[in-house]
């Protein structure tokens, strides 16, 4: 009986085996051809996967597929409204099901070229590139964050960017100014502490958070031209000193900033943001899309928040007016038979309306349209960000989305390793390059 | 004629169960292999046939064999804890003379086991946290403030606290089984064991452990074969940091697949899971199929 049912297991699994033997060695797929620009057909069902979960966000989805939907009703929109974490898994188990909906959030970087590379980003060129009447009303630098080849796929929704926020009532009280420099900044850590406030507060548990100080300042110490070679596991080195300063330089600070110390793995992100809000820390690494936190509510009013970018160290050889950040927004599947109306849809979104609407509380998410973000829709911290991020010489992508999943992967692990003192920005530095070179 | 008809019919009332089982359980499986041979890039689509290369990167890769010795680490506190310190406490309730007593402490011990293993985890991520934590703050408050660290935050306490955690999970389940176990064995034997001058310390040595040792055996079984599966706690408590510290197999193949985009390679870790898991599946029943113990 039991070798009949092993025999029977047997060939159960030997004829799927052959079954799916077919599959072997299937080409990569090529964009079909697709007319973005073609009128639309207003009828069937839109799928729109955004990243929107939640209270505070997801109420502006709904309104727009609701306004939308007075003007079309007969058109279906399936709104799938994902987090920021479940967002990665289900776009990736979508498009491993070959299930992607006809628009779906991406951000830019490795990430979005992922989509590009694999024909599953529309060609948006034709309708949203330069000198197009849609593409006009995007900010120029937001555009190109989602051009590939010289040709453009995505549809920029907001914008964000990397900004220290500290508290100003506890600088006064402790006597300290805006440092100027990273250095003034580690000065400024002990006067605070005395003053009774965290210096800096920092949670590493999901690990990125450390990859944002660290791509911040390799931006400022390692030359533009040599950081975008060494993203790529192509051209990349990744032997030039600045690293390595930058690496000791995260370590300082999060050894005589922070109260968590060589624990700060052990801390949430969000943990580290309630520390700023309750006024027990007198600074706080954020992006602008959390700005809108700062609500008077807590002990952090909102007229003692204010922002700086992450000051430049002394002597650094990279490009000292970069910010850390990067447009998030929409593609659309090249392989919808609804191309038209997913564009359709996506101007709907982005009119100016729609991006006042989505600039303003309680979203707070400044809108890449021009015009959209001023001092009196956003509130006075947003549009400073946002006015930095525009004059910013380049905005540098988030580390864990602008190289392989490989080499981010590496990154991750060293920042942690660094934080908890397991490793040496050496060791790090040398991980990573491994990294890079088993991902060529 | 009649006993064909019969045949076919009772083959016709199998056919949808053995279609479920076969599309649900079997050919995932058989993909799962297949897929392990693969460099597949879900973005192109592109599927190209590397033979056993990813089995071999497995061999090499650190962080796989460090995953494994965390699983084996879990594995071995789990039978030391969930099986035999379970097994004492059984033994230990059982021995109190006042039902009502025998009761609650049945009922304290199990009540952790009601909890999920995510809600659990995320409770005690929170008893863990370094600055906030009731864990440091308890130790700070007598004293033993040199102790209170980031538990979840050094790769050296890491892996210690997720599995002290699901001992606390764990640890009542187990012992309400071996309760159960303790309470068939006839109250004669323990009586004339007692009678015959036998103390309580030996009785539990000659008279229970060798009358529960069927309970015993599968309980370290299933424990082992759990240890393995472990995904929920390492995910919620730390992502399989810091620095891959507390990767486990489970968290490793998420991880290579959903972040590393390299689905060929989970699916190969995949394969290794299923091939321990099964030998510990076979090896549970063929206990299971063993002669019991008769009184």
């Amino acid at each position: 009986m039991r070798s009949r049912a092993l025999t029977t297991f047997a060939v159960l699994v030997g004829t799927s085996v052959l079954t799916l033997a077919g599959c072997a060695g299937e080409p990569a797929a090529k964009a079909p051809a697709v007319d973005a620009a073609a009128v639309p057909e207003f009828s069937g069902t839109l799928s729109v996967l955004t990243k929107f979960a939640g209270d505070s966000l997801s109420p502006y989805f709904e309104g727009v597929v609701a306004d939308y939907r007075k003007m079309h009703p007969e058109v279906e929109v399936e709104l799938i409204q994902e987090t920021d974490q479940s967002v990665k898994d289900k776009t990736k188990t979508l498009t491993a099901s070959n299930a992607l909906p006809d628009i779906y959030f991406s951000w830019t970087g490795d990430w979005a070229e992922n989509f590009v590379r694999g024909g599953l980003a529309a060609d948006l060129t034709a309708v949203i590139g330069p000198g197009t009447p849609w593409g006009a009303t995007f900010s120029p630098a937001a555009l190109s964050a989602f051009a590939y080849d010289g040709r453009y796929y995505g549809v920029p929704l907001y914008n964000n960017g990397k900004f220290m926020g500290y508290n100003k009532a506890a600088f006064d009280k402790a006597g300290v100014k805006v440092p100027a420099s990273f250095e003034e900044l580690l000065a400024s850590c002990a006067p605070l502490r005395e003053a009774g406030y965290e210096p800096v507060t920092f949670g590493n548990k999901d690990g990125w958070p450390a990859l944002h100080y660290l791509q911040q300042l390799f931006a400022y110490h390692v030359p533009g031209d040599v950081l975008n070679a060494d993203f790529d596991p192509g051209t990349a080195k990744l032997d030039h000193p600045g690293y390595v300063t930058a690496l000791k330089q995260f370590k300082t600070l999060v050894d005589d900033c922070t109260d968590t110390r060589d624990g700060t793995n052990g801390v949430l992100y969000s943990t580290a943001q309630e520390k700023f809000l309750n006024g027990k820390a007198a600074m706080y690494y954020q992006e602008i899309l959390e700005f809108a936190n700062v609500t008077g509510e807590r002990e952090l009013k909102p007229e003692d928040f204010g922002i700086f970018p992450l000051p430049v160290p002394q002597g650094a050889a990279g490009d000292p007016r970069a910010i850390e950040g990067a447009p998030e927004g929409y593609l659309i599947n090249a392989r919808s038979p609804r191309v038209a109306l997913a564009v359709d849809f996506m101007k709907f979104v982005t009119s100016r309306e729609n991006a006042e609407k989505l600039s303003a509380a309680p979203y707070a998410q400044p809108s890449t349209v021009v015009g959209a973000v001023t001092a009196e829709t956003s509130g006075k911290a947003v549009f400073e960000g946002i006015e930095m991020v525009n004059k910013a010489s380049k905005l540098t992508v988030w580390l864990d989305m602008v190289t392989v999943p490989e080499v981010a992967d590496a990154w991750l692990a060293g920042g942690e390793a660094l934080i908890t003192g397991s490793s040496t920005p050496e060791k790090v530095l040398e991980s990573v390059r491994r990294a890079s070179a088993a991902a060529k | 004629m009649r006993a064909i008809v019969r045949r076919t019919l009772g083959f016709a009332w199998v056919v949808p169960a053995l279609v479920l089982v076969g599309v649900f359980v079997y050919l995932p499986l058989a993909q799962n292999l297949w897929f392990s041979t693969l460099e597949w890039d879900i973005y192109s689509g592109s599927r190209e046939y590397i033979g056993l290369d990813n089995y071999g990167r497995l061999l090499q890769d650190p962080v796989f064999w460090s995953s494994f010795g965390n699983n084996l680490l879990y594995a071995a506190v789990s039978i030391a804890v969930q099986v035999f310190g379970a097994l004492v406490l059984a033994a230990l309730i059982e021995s109190i003379r006042s039902e009502r007593w025998r009761r609650g402490l049945r009922a304290v011990y199990f009540l952790p086991s009601a909890i999920s293993l995510t809600v659990a985890g995320l409770l005690f991520y929170f008893v863990y946290e370094p600055s906030l934590g009731p864990l440091n703050h308890l130790l700070r408050s007598v004293g033993l403030g040199e102790l209170a660290q980031a538990w979840l935050g050094q790769e050296s306490t890491a892996m210690n606290a997720i599995i002290a955690m699901s001992q606390w999970q764990g640890f009542g389940y187990s012992t309400l089984l071996f309760a159960v176990a303790i309470q068939r064995i006839p109250a004669e034997i323990h009586g004339a064991a007692a009678i015959d001058g036998v103390g309580p310390i030996r009785r539990f040595f000659h008279v229970t452990l060798p009358l529960v040792r069927e309970m015993t055996g599968l309980m370290a079984i299933v424990t082992v074969s759990g240890s393995f599966q472990v995904f929920n706690e390492v995910m919620v408590m730390t992502g399989g940091g810091p620095n891959n510290s507390t990767q486990v197999l489970g968290t490793w193949l998420y991880r290579s697949g959903f972040v590393r985009n390299d689905f060929g390679y989970a699916a190969a870790i995949a394969t290794v899971l299923f091939v321990i898991t099964l030998g510990i599946a076979l090896l549970q029943l063929w206990f299971t199929h063993r002669r019991r113990v008769e009184w």
